[in-house]
């Protein structure tokens, strides 16, 4: 008899249908033939008749497979099993990713915990990424930027920074030079703007008449600055932001030539500029036609912004600048010859200082990761062993190594593009998070923003993630031994040695890993506790501070100024809840206004050497009550030293130790400036005070002098108010008085003491608790792990713990064995990674206060703290394992 | 011609009728046809299953094999609720069908 089956299979053998499927089809039809034969045979037929007619049923059988092609599901054909036959890359793939998410799906505690693992990885790698892309990498918002340059005055003596130009120096520079395209110099300033409703101080610059042709941005309305309007007759003119225009001129279009006041002086405006332009500080809202005055060596107050030619290099700008320098040193006859200019890019100036803390987090945040790769790859190792089974069926059926090893590691990579999916949410909190917690200070801070380069980075660090944590264990898998896993019966067969050597290995590493960043968090947990421990030199609780700017129309003589002085501080005074209220041109703990060089009666500086130059701050008399500086000798200020009476200087504690050692400084005489400014008349010492910082808590304690206002006057002070009562409170009625006085006073900064401490130290406290916050996160993924590896030795070793029972061993021996193991790598990965961060530490050099790359206390702590975590994380297997019993141990065998 | 068009046109309905009252396999299906037509319509397997399974694909007959005592396994189909009202409204379609053209032929040959 014919094989019905046989027959239609042949017939439908191009047919591309699920095989399962096909198998019915093909015994459904083969039935009916059947049932044919069958009946042909009941008549008269004989069998050879019977079986003719029966086939004669499939005699359209192109049809029938051309009709079953249509209304069947046709399929790729898929192996029975996996990895056996080459076929097209693109099936591969799809049947790889098919089988790997069917698996992943069947273990969703492992699916879960990497997935969440991943996804914080990435996000935070993603969201640091976004910060040091925005503000490091991305070039900043003007055309060609990296051509921009700012431009000093540099002593070569290195001790003294840079230093602002002065107008000629400008003129000089700008008239010499053949480096620089273009080129202009501004000063910020801020200026008082009377006409709103209430007085209001603005921040602004002072710029030359170049500024935005040389940035090369230009006012979205209105026009820039001409070439002939920072000469001293042109008719004053100022562009203004976008910002000032929306809040103070109501949006209006037709603001251009319209005027407003400005330090009690009528401004044009002639162009708003477009949003989002914010240079030279991010707060600058005017830009104010400078007026250069002639060739005036000095003051210097000007800092220079150049657009190089192209092509041009700082080298060459610098070589040329140094001979524009010598130049004008022989021009003038200088006899003092120890400084040139020099220049650095603008993208340097702007985030220089923040580099190496964005650096830092940024290395930090891939430790986290690596670390969780390390978990990662560890729970992927012991779901190696559960898998030996399938894995070695695989082989013995005939799939190929590397067609196995790329299914396993399609099925890695799948993960981390799930880790993908899941982290990019949060990297976008991590984003809006870390811009509201980051300080006011940062640069670029609103540019920040997920953009392509971003997403790349994430999908490459998630691409790399998934090869990390997939290939060993990978490898490992596809070099199983047949054998060995296939002969081991329904039992899951024991890690093999390479496998455990690997797990631990991964182990170390992520111990290392995590001492690395806990050593940095320590460095910097214990830098920002000095930092704040440093004393400012007062008492900075219950004080209110604001500054007020005295415009130049008003009072335009010292006597107007200094009247004003003493009137408001008895108005102030007089305020219920005031104890004590002063004046100083410069505030603690980072506002220093004014600085200059000194003079003793008697000891002229040595020959050759360069003029120390310190804070000077002219101060009301009650300044120091008001602040809590501690008065260590002689006298305060007081109303008697006023204009005309004989001048008075009071030092504080470090110069009077420094330059007058071992004798009293009280009724020395003292003058500002050097020897050459014979002008300046010489000031008795009245009094020495304790020091104050006025440069940032982190700068040491430096010389500084004092002058009554009275006898200085400036027009922009601080008024400092000491009230045993809740100081933001006396804001209003403390304004109150400043207005009664004269209705155009402009107050800005209003702050209590302690605030202005905060913020002084913001950058420091968010590195560090961001740095915190990765090593926490370290610290935790790396006990997981620890406790993983541990535990399932355990589970592994359970029969040889077995053995060691029936032969007497007690729980506790048990328990050391087992924390033994634990601790050995422990201390094998906290050696790495002490050897380690003594070489990543320097990076932080710059970051750090008072302590040390190589702190001691830090390292040893960090390192017994993780000894300590191992210990505990091994605590809970050794329990287990001390409570085998043997019986079942063995019997389980 | 005409024939086939109108044996593809109307196979759907025969099959749909000859499962409403009871579950019926492939062969009895073709076999009842052929009988019931007198021989003039006739399906083979060719025509008959790609039929059936398209059918059950759009939810009309549901397939299930069955084994009875004595008897091979057979694969019976059954109308479902579904092909219940497609039978319904292919019945009267079919119907209207009939009449339209019986309507006309008449008129001509009379």
């Amino acid at each position: 008899m014919v094989d019905w089956k046989e027959e239609i299979r042949h017939r439908l053998a191009g047919l591309n249908i699920e095989p399962c499927r096909k198998a019915e089809i093909v015994d459904e039809l083969a039935e009916h033939l059947e049932d044919r034969y069958s009946e042909l045979l009941g008549g008269d037929a004989t069998p050879e008749e019977a079986t003719r007619a029966a086939l004669a049923e499939l005699s359209e059988s192109e049809l029938l497979a051309r009709e079953l092609r249509r209304v069947e599901r046709t399929v790729t054909r898929e192996p029975v099993v996996l990895g056996t036959r080459r076929k097209h890359m693109i099936a591969d793939i799809w049947q790889d990713l098919r089988y790997g998410s069917r698996s992943l799906r069947k273990n969703p505690g492992f699916t879960a915990i990497a997935v969440i693992t991943l996804a914080l990885g990435i996000g935070a790698n993603t969201a640091i990424f976004s910060v040091v892309n925005s503000v490091l990498l991305r070039p900043l918002p003007y055309p060609e930027p990296d051509r921009l340059a700012m431009v000093y005055g540099i002593s070569l003596q290195a001790a003294q920074g840079k230093t602002p130009l002065c107008e000629a120096d400008f003129l000089d520079w700008k008239s010499q030079n053949q480096v620089f395209e273009s080129l202009a110099a501004f000063s910020t300033n801020r200026f008082n703007y009377t006409g709103g409703e209430t007085p209001q101080q603005i921040e602004g610059a002072w710029v030359t008449s170049d500024f935005f042709s040389t940035i090369g941005v230009q006012p979205a309305l209105g026009r820039g600055f001409l070439p002939d309007e920072d000469t001293p007759k042109a008719p004053q003119t100022v562009v203004i932001s976008d910002g000032f225009w929306r809040r103070y001129l109501g949006s209006n279009p037709n603001v251009i030539d319209q005027q407003i006041t400005l330090n009690a002086r009528t401004f044009t405006i002639i162009g708003v500029m477009p949003p989002g332009f914010l240079f030279p500080e991010k707060e600058t809202e005017l830009w104010a036609a400078e007026r250069l005055a002639a060739t005036r060596r000095g003051p210097y107050y000007m800092w220079g912004l150049g657009r190089l030619n192209r092509g041009a290099t700082l080298e060459r700008a610098q070589s040329e600048m140094d001979m524009i320098a010598r130049r004008v040193q022989d021009q003038i006859n200088s006899p003092n010859r120890d400084w040139t200019w020099t220049s650095v890019s603008l993208a340097e100036r702007i985030v220089g200082k923040v580099r190496p803390a964005l650096l830092v987090l940024l290395v930090a945040v891939l430790f986290v990761l690596l670390i969780a790769c390390a978990n990662i790859a560890n729970l992927l190792l012991a779901r190696a062993t559960a898998r030996e089974k399938e894995i070695s069926v695989r082989i013995a059926l005939g799939a190929s190594r590397p067609r196995l090893l790329r299914q396993l590691l399609t099925e890695s990579l799948l993960l981390s593009a799930i880790g993908v999916a899941a982290g990019l949410p949060l990297a976008i909190w991590g984003i809006h998070l870390l811009v509201a917690l980051s300080p006011d200070d940062l640069p670029r801070l609103q540019e920040i923003n997920i953009d392509g380069w971003v997403l790349g980075f994430t999908l490459l660090v998630a691409a790399a993630c998934g090869l990390i944590f997939g290939l060993a264990p990978a490898l490992q898998s596809s070099r199983l031994n047949l054998n060995e896993s296939l002969k081991e019966g329904g039992r899951g067969s024991a890690d093999s040695s390479g496998r455990r050597r690997l797990r631990s290995a991964l182990v170390v590493v992520e111990i290392a890993f995590s001492l690395m960043l806990l050593v940095g968090a320590g460095l910097m947990v214990k830098s920002f506790l000095k930092l704040q421990s440093v004393s400012p030199g007062f008492n900075p609780e219950h004080i209110l501070t604001m500054h007020l700017t005295l415009p130049r129309a008003k009072y335009d003589s010292d006597e107007k100024i200094t009247s004003y002085y003493r009137q408001i501080i008895d108005r102030v005074t007089a305020v219920r809840g005031v104890e004590a209220a002063g004046l100083s041109i410069s505030l603690p703990p980072n506002n220093l206004e004014v600085s200059d060089s000194f003079s003793i009666e008697g000891k002229p500086w040595p020959q050759g050497a360069s003029e120390p130059i310190v804070p000077i701050v002219s101060t009301s008399p009650d300044y120091f009550t008001a602040l809590g500086v501690p008065l260590l000798q002689g006298r305060g200020f007081n109303a008697t030293d006023q204009e005309g009476s004989p001048p008075v200087v009071i030092i504080n504690q470090t110069l009077a130790e420094r330059y007058f050692a071992g004798e009293t400084a009280i009724g020395k005489r003292f003058k500002i400036g050097g020897a050459d400014r014979t002008r300046n008349p010489w000031m008795e010492i009245v009094g020495v005070v304790g020091d104050v910082k006025y440069s940032g808590l982190e700068v040491k304690p430096e010389p500084a002098y004092y002058m009554p206002l009275a006898q200085s006057a400036w027009r922009a002070a601080y008024l400092v108010v000491r009230t045993p009562l809740n100081p933001a409170g006396l804001a209003p009625a403390i304004r109150e008085q400043i207005w009664a006085l004269d209705k155009d006073m402009p107050i800005a900064k209003v702050a209590t003491m302690d605030r202005l401490l905060a913020e002084s130290v913001a950058q420091p406290r968010f590195r560090t608790l961001l740095l915190g916050i990765f090593a926490a996160l370290a610290l935790v993924l790396a006990s997981v792990g620890i406790y993983g590896v541990i535990s399932y030795s355990v589970t592994q070793r359970t029969h040889e713990i077995g053995i060691r029972m029936a032969l007497g061993a007690q729980a506790h021996d048990v328990s050391k064995l087992v924390i033994r193991e634990g601790v050995a790598l422990a201390l094998i990965g906290v050696t790495i990674g002490l050897a380690a961060s003594l070489a990543l530490t320097r990076l932080m050099e710059s970051l750090l206060f008072e302590v040390s790359t190589t702190d001691q206390s830090i390292f040893a702590g960090v390192g017994a703290l993780l000894v300590a975590v191992a210990v505990l994380a091994c605590w809970i297997p050794a329990r287990r394992a001390s409570r085998v019993d043997p019986m079942v141990a063995l019997r389980c065998e | 011609m005409l024939d086939r068009e109108l044996k593809k046109g109307s196979a759907e309905l025969l099959i749909l009728s000859l499962v409403e009252v009871r579950p019926r396999h492939g062969y009895e299906i073709s076999k009842l046809i052929e009988a019931r037509s007198d021989g003039v319509l006739k399906f083979n397997v060719a025509s008959l299953y790609p039929l059936l399974y398209r059918l059950e694909k759009r939810g009309w007959i549901l397939g299930r094999w069955v084994e009875k005592a004595g008897q091979r396994r057979r694969r019976y189909y059954r109308l479902t609720r579904e092909g219940r009202k497609v039978l319904a409204a292919q019945r009267s379609g079919w119907e209207e069908f009939v009449a339209a053209i019986n309507r006309i032929t008449r008129a001509e040959s009379a």
